[in-house]
């Protein structure tokens, strides 16, 4: 069964259409990746899984429920969670504090007023397993501000690991790395989503077609094409509106 | 090192401690009772500190639950003879939650400047009902209060004045004061926190950030609350004093000539502030000037306050430090 | 009828202190996002700068020329060496200067007048009435209306049809545009806060005949100027003017229909249009 249904969602921000109808499915533990030159409107696409905007016209299913008009953290407790672009973490607090926001987040400790989560010796042992699984052990206790940009990236997938989501939502996840860097966040990718549903936002076709089970391609809006990464890239309308531009 | 410092941290605690137990055979009345006022404005600052210093909420109307339970304690003990001393401190603080809730869901619609002028409004609004509704709160003349005595079970003790005021106080506004300071290690107090530094991204990791800034909300209230109750209790007295803008522009600059980036802060800014005015306004009628100009000046050249200088002094403890609190503010 | 023209007219004269005072707060607000409490600090200023000149040289008109003209230089240093100095430290802090800036003058003022009001009487045609429309009114409160609809509309022609005007509209919409012109915007940030200060500082000089000269003055008109560009829209000029005429007008028949009431009920107005409508009623949404 699908985890994540999209189901003919269109937006538009005050008369501008940036998505015209996207339709998909996620199945269960599948890699899928949306891709597009930017400002197709993927990140607004994933603004709309993840309940920061209302879709202005059809449905996102999650585990078999419309969660369409449902709040952000409400769909973050369901179990999906997302990363951002743009760096999105909490500067000032150390990588620990970070992703113990989301590992007690899922243990329910929001709102506790007696209980110290700092205190709490399995929160902070779930919590350090999330930094070693990225790769950032060593800075357990380094403010995410005084991180180098590859280790905030790292954060950043960290902080949406820390829920242990059974789907995960990547919004390029290798910005504005280098190669090598790319490289390994590739390989890390693969190893964190090997028991979870993800879908990736690339732009970059190459770090898509190693990892995806199964890819779309949005083009202004308009989903244009969607399977696997061999159909892909035979897909000729593909190559017209995408490919070729990237290679002029 | 550290656990060199945490001794160190113990015995200082300790000390302190030991100080504020023998507190009534150092000082005269009259100091003992200033020294009392000095506690029960701290856990006023305190209460405030929690939305200014931890959630970065800039409130112009604290005064109305500081006077609330100031009033609800009165009333409670006016109007339901022979009800025990706890019993009209848990109503007042009980009254004051609940009006910290309804208050609270309308003003937290907004965030911001909106946010202070709105506080600024429902504190004119709470002085408004005090003034007008005078068969219960006494309008202009206030009310006066027998404050009946504590029930020990083996004795019973008179606490409205004198070193059983000041254990009394001690006792409950320390422990109110010390609860603040647990809170903002818990769960809770900590989420206040990541919320001010990155509201989004806690939504999307499954907060709802109303509800907690709720939450603080009400429980800061109902702190002040406590205070104005003690308030009332020192004073043997409620005037609308206790729910005046005079009031909140009080807490205002108690907390922030302290510092709001320390928890101790405000203790210290209550301190400072309940002991300056004492003896300036022996002085001169004009303190407020010179607390005005103190306050202008720490806002323009020491923004962390009085405890932020002596933290800085003392050898540059990191910003973001221990106490939970995040220095400077948004 | 005729009563109700007379409170209709003082509502005007009102209304028209209530505009000069409140343009400059939301001006402020709108460029550099300070709600600035000590702007009716301002108004009090000008008022009792006013009540002295009036005290030393007996000349009303002198008064009103160079009391604003204090302000204007109070106005540009205020911004220039305290307001900017704490912008680095963020909003709250500037919050809290102005607050702490107007808790101070306060003091300041009654340290220097006392605390008893003071009146300014008025000479000449100033101090006569006109049969106006069968209704006997004084000059003066005529006067301050005229004047302020003419300040208001000079207003409006350096915002619309100058440069400099269009730089500040600019700087209010939060416009890019700005920057990329290479205008000194703190330069502009310090001009507008300087006549904001010296047009509360008229408004005060104008009021000072009017409703006398005492330290709560500040406080009072500080709130409905709160409510004006609460309602108006916060940044918006034209909201401030509609907002300033109901708020003048409800003060006016206020005080008639609920006398006990009227603090408390423009404290409730401003609340409920900051829980309902938090852009204001008459301000273009963001
Ligand atoms: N909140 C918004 N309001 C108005 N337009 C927006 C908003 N968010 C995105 N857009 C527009 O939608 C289009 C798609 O943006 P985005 O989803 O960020 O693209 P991508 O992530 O594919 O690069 C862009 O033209 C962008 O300007
Ligand atoms: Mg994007």
């Amino acid at each position: 069964m699908a985890i994540l249904q999209v189901i003919g969602v269109q937006k538009d921000f005050s008369g501008l259409q940036v998505l015209t109808g996207v339709d998909f499915e996620v199945g269960e533990k599948e890699r899928f990746s949306v891709i597009g030159p930017n400002g197709a409107g993927k990140t607004t696409l994933f603004n709309i899984i993840s309940g920061k905007f209302r879709p202005s016209a059809g449905q996102v299913v999650f585990d078999g429920r419309d969660i369409s008009s449902l709040p952000a953290y409400t769909r973050a407790r369901l179990g999906m969670a997302r990363s951002f672009q743009i760096t999105n973490i909490f500067q000032r607090l150390s990588a620990l504090d970070n992703v113990l926001a989301g590992v007690r987040s899922r243990a329910g400790l929001r709102h506790n007023l007696l209980r110290r989560p700092h205190h709490d010796r399995d929160l902070m042992k779930r919590s350090e397993q999330i930094l070693e699984r990225v790769g950032l052990a060593d800075q357990r206790h380094t403010p995410a501000q005084e991180l180098a940009y590859g280790q905030q990236r790292a954060l950043e997938m960290g902080v949406t690991l820390s829920l242990e989501p059974k789907l995960v939502l990547l919004d390029e996840p290798t910005a504005g790395m280098s190669r090598q860097e790319t490289e390994e966040a590739i390989s890390m990718i693969r190893r964190v989503t090997k028991e979870t549903a993800c879908v990736i936002i690339e732009h970059d076709m190459n770090v898509v077609f190693s990892l995806a089970d199964r890819i779309s391609v949005l083009h202004y809006g308009v989903m244009l094409a969607c399977g696997t990464p061999e159909e892909i890239r035979a897909d000729q309308r593909v190559k017209d509106a995408y490919l070729g531009e990237e290679e002029e | 090192m550290a656990s060199q410092n945490a001794v160190l941290h113990r015995v200082g605690l300790a000390l302190a401690l030991a100080l504020l137990l023998v507190m009534p055979w150092l000082l005269g009345s009259y100091q003992l009772r200033l020294f009392t006022e000095a506690v029960i404005f701290s856990l006023y600052a305190v209460s405030y500190n929690m939305l200014l210093g931890y959630a970065g909420l800039l409130s112009f109307g604290h005064a109305m639950f500081f006077g609330w339970g100031a009033f609800s304690f009165a009333v409670a003990l006016n109007h339901f003879p022979g009800i025990p001393l706890f019993g009209a401190v848990a109503l007042a603080m009980a009254s004051t939650t609940v009006m910290g809730l309804v208050v609270g869901v309308l003003l937290l619609r907004v965030k911001g400047t909106p946010f202070a002028l709105l506080t600024l409004a429902f504190n004119a609004l709470v002085f408004a009902i005090g003034i007008k509704w005078h068969s219960v709160t006494g309008g202009d003349d206030g009310l006066s209060i027998a404050c009946p005595p504590l029930n020990l079970g083996f004795t019973a003790l008179n606490v409205s004045h004198g070193a059983n005021l000041y254990f009394f106080t001690l006792v409950i506004v320390g422990a109110a004061i010390a609860f603040a300071w647990y809170f903002t290690r818990t769960a809770m107090g900590q989420s206040v926190l990541l919320i001010r530094e990155n509201e989004e991204r806690m939504r999307f990791l499954g907060y709802n950030t109303n509800v907690s800034r709720l939450i603080l909300f009400v429980l800061s209230g109902a702190l002040a609350g406590l205070a104005g109750s003690f308030y009332a209790i020192l004073n043997s007295f409620v005037s609308l004093d206790a729910v005046s803008i005079e009031m909140t522009t009080k807490v205002l600059l108690m907390t922030f000539i302290g510092g709001t980036g320390q928890f101790l802060g405000p203790v210290v800014g209550a301190f400072f502030f309940t002991y300056v005015q004492n003896y300036l306004s022996d002085l001169t009628d004009n303190w407020p000037l010179i607390m005005g100009a103190l306050f202008i000046g720490m806002v323009l050249w020491v923004p962390g306050g009085l405890a932020g200088l002596a933290a800085k002094l003392s050898g540059g403890r990191k910003q973001g430090d221990q106490d939970g609190t995040l220095a400077g503010m948004e | 009828m005729g009563e109700a023209a007379v409170f209709f007219l003082h509502g005007l004269a009102y209304a028209g202190l209530l505009f000069l005072v409140s343009s400059g707060l939301t001006l402020v607000f709108g460029m550099m996002n300070v709600l600035n409490f000590a702007h009716a600090s301002f108004y009090m200023l000008g008022a009792y700068f006013a009540y002295s000149i009036l005290y030393l040289t007996g000349n009303f008109w002198l008064a009103l020329i160079i009391s604003p003209i204090i302000l204007l230089v109070i106005g540009a240093f205020v911004e220039r060496f305290l307001l900017r100095k704490v912008h680095v430290h963020g909003h709250v802090h500037e919050l809290l200067l102005t607050f702490g800036l107007a808790y101070i003058i306060q003091e300041a003022v009654k340290l220097i007048w006392g605390t008893t009001p003071q009146a300014m009487p008025l000479a000449g045609f100033l101090a006569d009435t006109v049969n106006f429309f069968g209704v006997v009114y004084p000059v003066y409160r005529l006067f301050i209306f005229c004047l302020s609809a003419l300040l208001g509309l000079g207003m409006a022609l350096v915002l619309f049809k100058t440069r400099i005007g269009i730089i500040v509209r600019a700087a209010v919409d939060d416009s890019p545009m700005v920057d990329a012109l290479g205008i000194n915007v703190p330069m502009v940030f310090m001009g507008v806060f300087a006549v904001g200060a010296a047009l509360s500082g008229f408004a005060g000089v104008a009021a000072g005949p009017l409703l006398s000269v005492f330290p709560g003055m500040a406080g009072s008109i500080l709130v409905d100027a709160f409510v004006v560009i609460v309602m108006g829209g916060m940044g918006s000029l034209g909201g401030a003017v509609l907002a300033s005429f109901i708020i003048g007008e409800l003060q006016s028949f206020g005080v008639l229909l609920f006398p006990d009431f009227s603090l408390a009920l423009i404290y409730m107005l401003m609340a409920l249009v900051l829980v309902l409508k938090p852009e204001g009623l008459f301000g273009e949404k963001q």
